[in-house]
């Protein structure tokens, strides 16, 4: 595969998920990952440097199955959690996308910016984070392996979640 | 504005049954300022742990209500606390959160000072014409008034007329003790910083941690997905709240000297814990009762900014005011030195779904905080109702829990988790009032 195909597939999925996220399509959001993806937002041991090693350092946000990302997605469907059930407007913007391959896999790196609008407090912000999506090959298409997304401003107002970053 | 009666905040009148709080004390802004001074900047706080400070020369940087301070273990070993401000203009000397310093310099004029705090430079000062006055002033960096150290929990305060640390703690050491000793080399800190703000008053969040009653409504979410878990996949995960079921949990409560408190409640899933892998060598370390106590759910308060929290997991949660409607949490996951990788492992993934704040659990909490802190500012609903359950029990005697543990509490309550006692909340609001009453003045009640 070329590189300019690679870039193609891995924009147009990240394009495709940040709308996902956005329009509150969370089945078709979910359909992006793999049977057994990660989905990783690491904490920072020191102002420079992010902890690695999600087994022995806490993250910010770790889920390593498709069961508890569906788990997020029937809290939020549930009607009983306060924190979801406000949810905030959010744009997610993805930009700086540059892919490559790895193996049989595509790894995409770029910079993803989601508006939050919070809309009980009036109130909007920002979260700022560089992601590394790694894609598989599943069938005939492309899915989302791991995504890791680096959160630079780690001072959360209130609260994050799936769909906040 | 007038004057504030700190008096009139509180209406605390346990023989008539009434325990009534007004809502300025989580609004008014002019009442967090005198927090700030005369409870934060002027009593003592939690400032971090021993374990951040290992080696000589390493140092962490907080503050102590609004006033930066750095913690540092000096060359010689000492741990001091001083205020990270130069002496010569007031900036910062410290921008780090944390690292390893022999030397703090100041980078407006450079005035150096060693990591014990003392002035080791001050650039061209031959040359400067000093008067001779200047030489009598002392230049160090500030230390704070008191610093003292509980088995690795570090507290300061920036008022010298304070009890002696240990007086102040009390017999909620006790419930200290219970954490430190899970381990035979004592505790370490898990890396990964996590720090967040909510719209709302601090003490909600220190009530929240006392609160039985709204477990049950407020995480209900939670409680439904853990019911659910029935997969293999998801056995990897266990918990404490897995097979939770409200009506068996017997609970209850402390209440020490000096506005600290404890909920506990009794744990049928020991376990879902990663301290079971060790349980034996604990209980011939520390023996059955203790051991049985390192398992059940303990949420304490040293009033007024340490919370240590042992319920999902184990998290030390610090308090900061940045204004009555603002508050900042830092967060830490403790656990045994030398504990195995899987049960660190465990203990991490725990720590995160239940206390981080895109968790299962704490975003149900400081959501809600937000909508108490918009909902106290109607001046028609100035009286909470929040702290009479449980007052009609009668007077609370010593409870079996506290003999058990040796511990004479101001109060002591023992019960099934139905009546989901409120009377807890009232030793962390008589200290504030009577902090406060003395600080303005008046007589403390």
């Amino acid at each position: 595969m070329t590189g300019d195909e690679a870039h193609r597939i891995a924009a147009e999925l990240l394009y495709r998920e940040a709308l996902f996220l956005d329009e509150r399509r969370w089945d078709e959001w979910l359909a992006l990952y793999d049977a057994h993806p990660e989905f990783w937002v690491p904490a920072w041991r020191t102002d420079d440097t992010p902890t690695a090693d999600t087994s022995t350092e806490v993250s910010l946000l770790y889920i390593a199955s498709h069961l508890e990302l569906a788990e997020r997605i029937a809290r939020v469907r549930s009607g009983k959690s306060a924190a979801s059930s406000s949810l905030p407007r959010t744009a997610h913007i993805v930009s700086n996308v540059l892919a490559e391959m790895e193996g049989d896999a595509i790894v995409a790196r770029s910079v993803i910016t989601t508006q939050i609008f919070n809309i009980p407090r009036r109130e909007q912000h920002i979260a700022i984070t560089r992601c590394e999506h790694r894609l598989a090959a599943v069938g005939d298409g492309w899915r989302i392996k791991r995504k890791k997304m680096l959160l630079l401003n780690d001072y959360i107002p209130t609260m994050m979640d799936f769909y906040t970053i | 504005m007038k004057p504030i009666d700190i008096e009139k905040m509180i209406d605390d009148r346990p023989n008539d049954g009434i325990f009534r709080v007004h809502a300025d004390i989580f609004r008014n802004e002019d009442l967090c300022e005198l927090e700030l001074k005369h409870i934060f900047e002027g009593n003592w706080v939690f400032v971090g742990l021993e374990c951040q400070v290992a080696k000589p020369d390493d140092f962490f940087t907080t503050y102590i209500g609004r006033q930066p301070v750095i913690v540092a273990r000096d060359s010689g070993g000492k741990i001091n606390a001083f205020l990270n401000a130069c002496r010569h203009r007031g900036a910062m000397v410290c921008q780090a959160a944390a690292g390893t310093r022999k030397h703090f310099v100041c980078p407006y004029h450079g005035w150096a000072y060693d990591s014990g705090g003392r002035n080791v430079s001050i650039p061209a000062l031959a040359e400067g014409a000093y008067p001779p006055a200047f030489a009598k002033e002392d230049h160090n960096l500030r230390p704070v008034a008191r610093f003292g150290n509980y088995r690795g929990f570090l507290f300061a305060s920036l008022n010298a007329d304070v009890l002696p640390l240990e007086d102040h703690l009390g017999e909620a050491r006790t419930f200290i003790d219970l954490v430190v000793d899970q381990g035979e080399d004592g505790l370490e800190i898990v890396p990964g910083t996590v720090n967040y703000t909510f719209n709302a008053n601090w003490k909600l969040q220190i009530e929240n941690s006392a609160d039985s009653y709204h477990f049950v409504p407020t995480h209900l979410s939670y409680i439904q997905l853990l019911g659910q878990r029935k997969t293999a996949e998801a056995a990897q995960r266990p918990s404490y709240l897995s097979n939770f079921r409200e009506v068996d949990a017997r609970r209850g409560s402390f209440t020490f000297a000096h506005g600290h408190n404890v909920l506990w409640g009794a744990n049928d899933n020991p376990e879902s814990r990663p301290l079971y892998r060790d349980i034996e060598s604990v209980k011939r370390r520390v023996g059955e009762m203790k051991t049985k106590w390192m398992f059940y759910t303990r949420n304490l308060l040293i009033f007024p900014n340490l919370q240590l929290l042992e319920n999902a997991s184990l998290q030390i949660r610090v308090n900061r005011p940045l204004g009555a409607g603002k508050t900042e949490i830092t967060t830490y996951c403790i656990a045994p030195k030398g504990e195995s990788r899987e049960a660190r492992t465990l203990r991490i993934r725990q720590y995160e779904e239940f206390f981080n704040p895109s968790g299962l659990a704490t975003p149900d909490d400081t959501v809600i905080f937000e909508s108490c802190h918009a909902g106290q500012q109607s001046d028609l609903v100035d009286w909470q109702q929040g702290y009479m359950r449980g007052l009609g029990a009668g007077d609370p005697a010593i409870s079996p829990e506290a003999v058990e543990l040796g511990v004479t509490p101001v109060a002591s309550i023992s019960s099934s988790a139905g009546i989901c006692d409120e009377t807890l909340f009232h030793g962390p609001l008589r200290e504030w009032r009577a902090r406060l009453t003395r600080a303005l003045g008046g007589a403390p009640t």
